[in-house]
């Protein structure tokens, strides 16, 4: 059973655009949604068994799945020919552009269209507000930021556009006038974070963000940085206030104090490229004539990339103006978030809807994502911590960071409070203030990456921890456990961590692994190589502060399961995630997993209106009074959420399709009457192979309790949404007598054959708005250890051994736990000692990088058979799963800085490490 | 443009006109709509484009797609990630692959398949002794990139299709 | 904003003298000259005059066109910055690499432009003994004159190597995004000549 493909379903409108996320319908050839749901009814699934992945078998085979296997003709009713779009970039941003000469093309090597600012002037294009500037820089003006789209072009044929990337590649035609400089924009934000614990645990802090809410200094003056002065001119109340109880800190720190262990330190990390696999790309045609544009793209966040197409094309002038948009999602080759809110979707959109009639493709190939591509912030970090000498306990930490923004603003704003809001790892410190401020600069424009801010404060804390204990001569992991934070103790925001903190267990393992143990026997016993063993141990977050999902869970009589979910698969695993924890409710594995679904909810009817990251409580009380009103509708497969919230809509979804339909059906077969005690014992019952067991009841395999619960008309199907701002949103629905309560806002169900029919709550409980003071509600830990071999005569570097121990909750997929993690160290170590990009003129924006003069590792940089990963099992058996594709990349960076000390005596405050900087300092 | 013949998956293709400056990237992808030989880098870097030679003497080699000109392959005899499996039964490789979660985005999987099959073949033509067979698998794999996966699950995979059936791969230790 | 042909919509053509694969023609512009052996004329003493005439050679010799693949290891480097070869690949057994990675099985018959890949029908790394990475034209003259290091040829032999070899004369031909060795092939081949019929004299390393 499918979702409706009711054409174009009105699900959200803007500017009198409506936009829809289904699929055309199709009476000829597979549609696009078949490719992508996965395996398919009938076909092979190694997930059934746990012995592999629900998309195993189309990926070894080369299955058309991701944006970039299709072309028109793959896509049932669209014109059968592909044309071919170039986006052209600016490599210079510190020149006036002046326009592009395309003199050098003859003949058939003459673009069909040139589109350049003036078109869409004409057009009446708009950018969304998370990529303002100039979606092309017009001539006249200094490009805002090096890789700034200024046309493009595009060929009927795949021979001309062929043939002209390569006639354009040296990028002389992007022409230049006079030096002005590079283009100088306000910050993208800038806050302090401040708190001081009261006089215990127990008591109230003095001052927390929690109590008094995020704050930012006034902008003063026209200069790069923000004045971070409480006693500057204007500035609003409340900073003052945060801030007097910061400078009294950094008072504190400063002060002459014998007992006080005080290192100020600077720690600095680089520009670097997800490297995600597949290029960005994307298809798209457009009809004409307000007609339909359709889209297949791969992204991150579907329904924002749906949202900011509608608002692109708004208040387009009439021939532009598509009346429905139908935007399709493809499994991703790869994301790091890299993919989540991309601007490159905009220009497949404008391709197409500057070339109407024609399909038109719009690739990147590896040197143009390097120069378009979202990159990762480098930020400059101070840190100040003060240690009490006699006990060996933090009293106090204040840093400052300065974090490259690059180009847009994008995500430079949340990265910068990530990064402050983690600054301080894992450690229970009573006094703190942070300042954090990102700056736009010409650089590509930095966004979302895996580690998002966190990884880089925290490699800077856990470096600057293993200095302090060989200054205060304690062992690093004594020094880390007396000063974890504890389960109830409070983060850098005020706020404890609602999910478990295992860091104690985490550092026992560490410190009785042999890595560490023998750490003393393997220094000594090289000559021609230094050996050095390094740890760290983190916390990170995971989650967004507005995370929400979709689901819909439909059984079949024949006991067969389908799940649409809105979230991506970019190879975490998620579809088969999903599988396993409808699983668990409903006793098999789906045979249709469709993820990056955005339709097949409409009967949920939601509705969304202000921001969930800023809404007050009045305004969310009020709007809460609509029963199909949400805070947010669809939110990005980013900051680790896929096994956490990106499954949870669809698991609360089979949940329902058990309680209502399996289990009455149960009763039915057991022939138990309601009123027996027995039949509300629902949680006693177990799957085991397929069949549902009650201690003294005859098994019941899944078909038979399908077929049942479809003859009887309990309920088959259940769609859900949720919503989880550091806590889930709770309702009550009325079903079948009973007032239902689950972690979920609105609910959809199908009994029998029927049709689904929304189930209006009775009463919601959303988390409230205050909880976007919280940093973060959620975290999971993970520490390494490693041990390194380097040449003193070349500098050449070899982990020789490695240990990296994480705890998640409970881990959905084991094996696709295992392989993040093992992923996560082989982009630890990139990280650490190989990836950089020059920032500027140089650099990516110039369009001549690609891989080979990027180096990520390779097998031949990773200890294969010396990897050893620990997860730890569920604190309790029903301990919810935890985000964790993040985390394990984390403590890899700092463990390798601090191994590299060890073996060599110097203290790198840079990444990354390369051979030649360690042959430098050993020469 | 020169004339272009050749088997792909055992199957044959041409003669066609092709242009001399066509990838053989391109020429699969865009031309024979064949997308599961991955397009990465362009630069032979990653490798993802990675797909097999067939050579006249029985031996096999891979070659990357991306930086060779489709007319090379004029009269020869190829395998992409689309002709591992027979008659839809998945190769030992691709299982092993799938029983391992060797992959997770999969998009340098075609790459990985391919050079790990034509390992396999080369051990079955010559084997190595079992304590060389690690590093045989690493210094194979080596010029292919994975971003996702560390790796480890895809050394795992080939090494245990080959210790699963030693006396074929591997050269008999007493 | 469809154009019919000429391209209405572009904003500025500015007037440039001939940019037709401009980076190509570019980086051989900017290419320096070698001098020709008749330049060294002025220089009396033939010992000293054969010195500096290699010396010029050296040049060439010393270009990352020629260094990479004469490395001091066993993996050949890349590019203009001469960074280690990627993917990481070394000799192998006959210098033509390693079992799992030959060298053509990227470097094919002739470069190929759309990938920017160099390529020739011999594409190999130099015999380890014949590694010129780091050494100046002084240590590369003494290498090259040493049959034990030079491939058992004699001097006159290197003329033809060095002028007419068509692997070394992919040295000027790079491709795009790689700068050619300085002056022509021909040029490199007449100050071989010139050097060997003056005494083959080395300057000093």
């Amino acid at each position: 059973m499918r979702p409706s493909r009711r054409a174009f379903v009105k699900w959200m409108t803007a500017g009198g655009i409506s936009v829809s996320l289904s699929h055309l319908a199709s009476a000829a050839g597979a549609p696009f949604a078949a490719h992508e749901t996965l395996p398919g009814r009938g076909k092979f699934n190694p997930a059934t068994k746990g012995a592999g992945r629900v998309d195993g078998v189309a990926k070894v085979t080369g299955a058309k799945l991701y944006a970039s296997d299709f072309r028109a003709n793959d896509l049932p009713g669209w014109p059968q020919t592909t044309s071919h779009a170039i986006l052209v970039r600016a490599n210079d941003a510190t020149h006036v552009y002046t326009g592009i000469d395309l003199a050098r093309l003859k003949g058939a090597l003459k673009p069909s269209v040139v589109v350049t600012a003036a078109d869409l002037d004409r057009i009446g294009t708009q950018a969304p507000e998370f990529y303002a500037g100039d979606l092309f820089c017009p001539p006249g003006k200094t490009p805002l930021y090096l890789g700034q789209p200024v046309a493009l072009l595009i060929f009927e044929t795949f021979d001309s556009f062929d043939q002209t990337r390569l006639a354009l590649r040296d990028g002389s035609f992007v022409k230049f006038g006079e030096e002005t400089g590079p283009v100088m924009a306000p910050d993208y934000g800038s806050y302090r974070f401040t708190r001081v614990a009261g006089p215990s645990p127990e008591k109230p802090d003095v001052y927390s963000p929690l109590q008094a809410g995020w704050i930012s200094p006034r902008k003063l003056q026209n200069a790069a940085l923000p004045v971070w002065s409480p006693l500057a001119k204007e500035m609003p109340a409340d900073y003052a206030r945060a801030a007097k109880h910061g400078e009294q800190i950094r008072a504190e720190l400063a002060a002459d104090d014998a007992s006080l262990l005080v290192l100020d330190r600077e720690f600095e990390t680089q520009s670097v490229d997800p490297m995600f696999l597949e290029p960005e790309c994307g298809l798209a045609w457009y009809s004409g004539k307000g007609g339909n544009l359709e889209l297949v793209l791969g992204v991150q966040s579907p329904y924002e990339a749906a949202d900011s197409l509608a608002f692109l094309l708004a208040k387009a002038a009439a021939p532009y103006k598509p009346a429905h948009i139908n935007a399709q999602f493809a499994h991703v080759g790869g994301g790091f978030g890299g993919r989540d809110h991309t601007p490159f979707i905009l220009y497949v959109a404008l391709a197409a809807i500057c070339f109407p009639g024609k399909p038109v493709r719009l690739a990147h190939d590896r040197y143009q994502q390097f120069q378009g591509g979202i990159k990762r912030h480098p930020i400059k970090m101070r840190s100040r911590i003060g240690i009490d000498r006699a006990t060996g306990i933090i009293k106090a930490f204040a840093a400052d960071h300065v974090l490259d923004g690059g180009g847009q603003a994008n995500f430079s704003a949340n990265v910068a409070t990530v990064a402050a809001t983690a600054a301080i790892g894992i450690y229970d410190i009573p006094k703190v203030d942070v300042t954090t401020v990102a700056l736009h600069s010409r650089g590509v424009t930095a966004g979302s990456m895996r580690g998002y801010g966190a990884l880089q404060t925290l490699t800077a804390i856990e470096v600057l921890i293993d200095e302090a204990a060989g200054e205060l001569k304690l062992d690093p992991i004594e020094f880390r456990r007396r000063n974890a934070l504890r389960q109830n103790g409070r983060t850098m925001t005020g706020n404890p961590y609602i999910v478990s903190v295992r860091t104690p267990e985490i550092l026992d393992r560490l410190e009785k692994h042999p890595i560490w143990q023998q750490r003393a026997q393997f220094k000594s016993a090289s000559s021609d190589r230094l050996v050095g063993t390094g740890v760290a141990c983190v916390t990170k977050d995971y989650g967004a502060g507005a995370d929400c999902s979709l689901g819909r869970v439909e059984l079949g009589a024949d006991g067969k399961i389908a799940i649409f979910c809105d979230h991506v698969e970019m190879g975490n695993g998620i579809g088969t995630a999903l599988a396993n924890r409808v699983g668990a409710h409903l006793g098999a594995i789906a045979d249709d997993v469709s993820i990056a679904r955005v339709d097949g909810y409409e009967i949920l009817g939601l509705v969304t209106s202000g921001d969930p990251y800023t809404i007050d409580q009045k305004t969310q009380d009020a709007a809460q009074r609509n029963p199909r009103w949400v805070p947010r509708i669809s939110s990005a497969t980013s900051a680790s959420v896929g096994a956490h919230v990106g499954t949870h809509s669809s698991a609360e979804a089979a949940r329902v399709i058990f309680r209502f339909g399996l289990w009455p059906a149960a009763l039915e077969l057991w022939r138990i009457p309601k009123t027996d005690s027995r039949a509300r014992r629902w949680a006693s019952a177990t799957w085991q192979n397929g069949q549902l067991t009650m201690p003294g009841l005859a098994p019941l395999a899944l078909p038979m309790l399908a077929a049942t619960a479809h003859a009887r008309g309990f309920v088959t199907g259940a769609i859900a949404h949720s919503f989880s701002r550091w806590a889930w949103s709770r309702a009550r629905f009325a079903l079948f007598g009973e007032q239902y309560r689950a972690e979920i806002d609105a609910l959809a169900i199908r009994r029998g054959n029927g049709r689904f029919e929304r189930i209006n709550r009775s009463s919601v409980k959303f988390p409230p708005s205050d909880n976007n003071r919280i940093g973060t509600a959620y975290t999971s830990m993970c520490g390494a250890l490693v041990r390194v071999e380097i040449e003193r005569a070349t500098g050449s570097l070899r982990i020789a051994k490695a240990y990296s121990v994480l705890e998640c909750g409970t881990a959905l997929v084991p094996e696709v736990v295992m392989g993040q993690s093992q992923g996560g160290f082989a982009m630890g170590v990139g990280y650490a000692l190989l990836e950089t990009l020059p920032p500027f003129e140089g650099g990516p924006g110039g369009g001549d990088w690609n891989l080979g003069r990027y180096l990520v590792a390779r097998g031949s940089d990773l200890p294969l058979r010396d990897l050893e990963i620990e997860m730890l099992k569920p604190l309790t058996p029903d301990e919810p799963p935890k985000g964790m594709a993040e985390v394990v990349m984390v403590p890899i960076v700092p463990a390798l800085i601090n191994a590299i000390f060890d073996a060599t005596g110097h203290r790198f405050r840079a990444l990354p490490v390369t051979s030649s900087l360690l042959k430098g300092v050993l020469a | 443009m020169t004339t272009l013949s050749l088997t792909i998956n055992g199957r044959k293709h041409g003669p066609m006109d092709v242009r001399d400056d066509l990838s053989m990237n391109d020429f699969l992808r865009e031309m024979l709509g064949m997308t599961g030989t991955k397009f990465g880098c362009g630069a032979a870097q990653c490798l993802s484009c990675a797909i097999i030679v067939d050579a006249p003497d029985g031996t096999s080699t891979t070659s990357p797609t991306c930086v060779a000109p489709a007319v090379n392959f004029h009269g020869k005899s190829i395998r992409t990630v689309e002709g591992h499996a027979k008659d839809g039964e998945l190769s030992v490789l691709q299982k092993a692959f799938i029983e391992h979660f060797a992959f997770q985005c999969g998009y340098c999987t075609a790459g990985f398949l391919g050079e790990g099959q034509v390992l396999l073949e080369r051990l079955s033509r010559n084997p190595v002794p079992r304590e060389a067979l690690e590093q045989t698998i690493a210094d194979a794999l080596d010029g292919h990139l994975c971003r996702c996966t560390g790796y480890i699950k895809y050394h795992e995979a080939v090494r245990d299709v080959i210790l699963a059936d030693s006396t074929r791969y591997l050269i008999a230790t007493k | 904003m469809i154009s019919d042909g000429p391209f209405k919509t572009i904003a500025v053509i500015a007037a440039l003298a001939s940019s037709l694969c401009a980076a190509y023609a570019a980086s051989e512009t900017t290419t320096p000259a070698l001098a020709s052996p008749e330049s060294f004329a002025n220089i009396g003493e033939t010992e000293k005059r054969s010195a500096a005439i290699f010396t010029e050679l050296g040049k060439v010799l010393t270009h990352p066109r020629c260094t990479n693949c004469h490395p001091a290891g066993d993996r050949p480097h890349q590019g203009d910055n001469a960074r280690l070869h990627q993917p990481p690949v070394t000799r192998g057994a006959d210098g033509h690499g390693l079992e799992a990675m030959r060298c053509n099985a990227c470097h094919q018959n002739a470069n190929f432009e759309p990938g920017r890949m160099p390529g020739h029908p011999d594409w190999h790394l130099a015999p380890r003994e014949m590694a010129w990475e780091g050494k100046t034209a002084g240590d590369i003259c003494e290498q090259i004159k040493d049959p034990a290091r030079n491939g058992g040829r004699k001097v006159e032999d290197l003329i033809d190597h060095i002028g007419k070899d068509t692997l070394v004369g992919w040295a000027w031909k790079p491709g795009f995004g790689r700068a050619p060795a300085p002056g022509t092939q021909e040029q490199a081949g007449a100050l071989v000549e010139a050097w060997a019929k003056t005494g083959a004299a080395c300057p000093a390393p």
